[in-house]
């Protein structure tokens, strides 16, 4: 396995995530009026909490590797996030100020995931990433280790989104065809679940060609928010296969399905960044990724996703056996 | 006092805990035509804008006032609706709902008759859906717990997890208080159906054990918003909230819906139906004859806010079919 399988799937991430901020809460009628075709990064504007979150959990991997506990993440946002709120929580959703708030009244783990009531959240899908990076060629260790992190501030379909998209990750770092890849996800969660039955209808729709059949299967029609991972994860990988796995292709096929365009955008950069690798990221998007600002989590401020893929290589276990 | 006072009491009790809290004026002002709610957005708008603290009420210029007057509105009209299709196969029931573009639901409710309407059955139709947490289903099971049935069928149709284990807890209280019993051994009963693991679980304990150490149900108001209330999210009808208060106010109280039904109210973000579910259980308790004559005439009428179908019915005669 090549440390640019790492890196590109890391900085596909945050290519999309930077790519999709604009467009996110938007249907796509609304980003075809404005934008034609979203293809390009607004310039200067960086990324969001997905990448941040992103970095966060590829810390907490090279700090236990594959040893971490729930309790470890716990005590890491105890120590790290915490603390470093100062007034509002900027740019999380819903399950992390909700595990948080639950953190402060002293609930732990698994609780923490289950006392606020969105569980069900994209939070744990958009930093899921590293688990797979970490875990390549390996989707069980992948969608085990995501869950001990998910626990901490998702539960039920939340920690299966996240499942889904480590193993699949896990699957595309080894070079492996997108319906391999998305089939990877599909088998790393209950076939009894939304997720299951989401990212079947989504792996349906897109064989029928048809974003119509699409939204009608995944994307919940009278519910405002739209970070509900079950359909998140659908679109993402909807439109990782809608690109074939290219990564410009699969970023702004899924950015341009609107939605919670940012987090889907950058599962499916992740997908494809991982299978064709870092030289496979459009330059003009790299040249758009920089260090993070912490606007979301301000203990990783100043840090780029690129030397967080270059640490996790070297802390995991498979690499090193590789 | 017998059973069918009970049965009476629990319905109207719900009625009255639907009409105390505040957002029933603004379920009940789907009554009047759609400007004069854009009416009042628009003076939220204004209130916001000329930073005035005035803030508008539900109001029907050239419009009829008696919707606007105190009374049920979604939870009443749903548990009615209940009580009339009860030995009905539940997704059969619901099914006939499915497709119609003239109700008012909520977002648990709309999700699953769209995927009962997409082919999707229970358990999925309560499952894939995004507040399959929420007291839809535990309204609904009032009516099961009146008759002793099992509200799980009815449940799943649109709600799943805390939702369901929701739906059995309520359900077996009423039926204890039905029964006769004291509210400590409805308490009980309802705790026995809520996994400690889960949220429900957890958080009805926590609002017992609050709820006891302020010693009344009003003393407890700002005991339990600290406990249990995370003020995240957009909605407060999850029902690891609403039951768990329900049970904890029911208890303190020692079954008095006076003293209970008003400090459910008290907590804004559940007042839509905590008051309901706290309602339904000192109703239960109490009895219908012990309910103030006041309250009773004004919780009694459905308007069909939610369900136009009920538009005018009597909720009263409609438990009398379930004695």
């Amino acid at each position: 396995m090549k440390p640019t399988r790492a890196r590109g799937c890391l900085l596909g991430l945050a290519a999309g995530d930077a790519l999709g901020r604009p467009a996110e809460n938007l249907p796509p009628e609304e980003i075809a009026r404005r934008w034609g075709r979203l293809t390009e990064i607004e310039p200067g504007k960086g990324g969001t909490d997905d990448t941040e979150y992103t970095i966060f959990a590829s810390s907490l991997l090279c700090r236990y590797g594959a040893a971490m506990t729930s309790a470890d993440v716990a005590r890491e946002y105890r120590e790290q996030i915490i603390p470093m709120i100062d007034g509002p929580m900027r740019g999380a959703g819903f399950s992390e100020l909700g595990a948080v708030q639950a953190l402060r009244r002293g609930i732990d783990p698994p609780l923490s995931g289950l006392w606020h009531q969105h569980g069900w959240s994209d939070g744990l899908a958009m930093r899921a990433a590293p688990y797979g990076i970490f875990a390549a060629g390996d989707p069980g260790e992948a969608a085990r280790l995501v869950a001990v992190d998910g626990v901490v501030s998702n539960s039920g379909e939340g920690v299966y989104g996240g499942q889904a998209v480590a193993a699949a990750v896990a699957v595309a770092m080894t070079g492996a065809l997108p319906g391999e890849v998305v089939e990877a996800g599909i088998a790393a969660v209950p076939g009894d679940s939304w997720t299951s039955r989401n990212l079947r209808a989504a792996v349906a729709a897109v064989a029928a060609g048809s974003v119509e059949e699409l939204y009608e299967a995944v994307v919940v029609r009278h519910y405002p928010w739209t970070d509900l991972a079950p359909e998140a994860v659908a679109l993402a990988f909807a439109g990782y296969l809608m690109g074939a796995g290219e990564v410009e292709e699969s970023v702004v096929s899924a950015a341009n399905l609107g939605r919670d365009a940012d987090t889907t955008a950058a599962i499916a950069g992740a997908l494809a960044g991982a299978g064709r690798g870092e030289a496979a990221v459009p330059e003009r998007w790299a040249r758009e990724i920089g260090p993070v600002t912490g606007r979301c989590l301000p203990a990783v401020a100043g840090r780029h996703i690129l030397d967080a893929a270059t640490e996790l290589v070297a802390a995991s276990p498979s690499w090193k056996s590789a | 006092m017998s059973s069918g006072d009970r049965i009476r009491g629990a319905f109207i009790g719900l009625a009255i805990g639907d009409a105390a809290g505040w957002p029933s004026a603004r379920h009940r002002s789907r009554l009047l035509a759609p400007w004069s709610r854009r009416l009042e957005r628009e003076l939220d708008g204004f209130a916001e804008e000329h930073r005035v603290t005035t803030l508008p009420v539900p109001f029907s210029l050239n419009q009829p006032v008696e919707p606007l007057a105190i009374g049920p509105s979604d939870d009443a009209e749903w548990l009615a609706w209940t009580a009339l299709t009860i030995r009905d196969d539940r997704a059969e029931a619901f099914g006939r709902l499915a497709g119609r573009s003239d109700l008012r639901v909520r977002i648990s409710v709309r999700s699953a008759l769209d995927n009962l309407a997409a082919g999707k059955l229970p358990p999925a139709s309560g499952h894939d859906n995004p507040h399959f947490f929420d007291d839809a289903a535990a309204v609904r099971a009032v009516a099961f717990g009146a008759i002793g049935a099992d509200p799980r069928a009815d449940a799943s149709v649109t709600n799943a997890g805390d939702g369901v284990h929701a739906a059995v807890a309520m359900a077996a209280a009423v039926a204890k208080l039905v029964a006769g019993g004291p509210m400590t051994s409805a308490v009980e009963a309802a705790l026995a159906e809520l996994p400690e693991d889960t949220a429900i679980g957890h958080a009805t304990r926590t609002a017992l054990a609050v709820a006891r150490e302020a010693g009344d149900p009003f003393a407890a108001v700002p005991a339990l918003d600290a406990a249990l209330l995370d003020h995240v999210y957009s909605y407060g009808v999850a029902a690891a909230q609403t039951v768990a208060v329900a049970l904890a106010l029911a208890e303190v109280s020692g079954g008095a819906l006076s003293a209970a039904v008003p400090a459910a109210a008290c907590l804004p973000s559940l007042a839509d139906s905590a008051p309901a579910l706290t309602g339904a259980l000192t109703g239960a308790f109490t009895g219908y004859q012990a309910i103030p004559e006041g309250w009773r005439a004004a919780a009694r009428t459905l308007t069909g806010c939610g369900l136009p179908d009920l538009a005018g019915t009597d909720l009263i005669d409609i438990a009398g079919g379930l004695v």
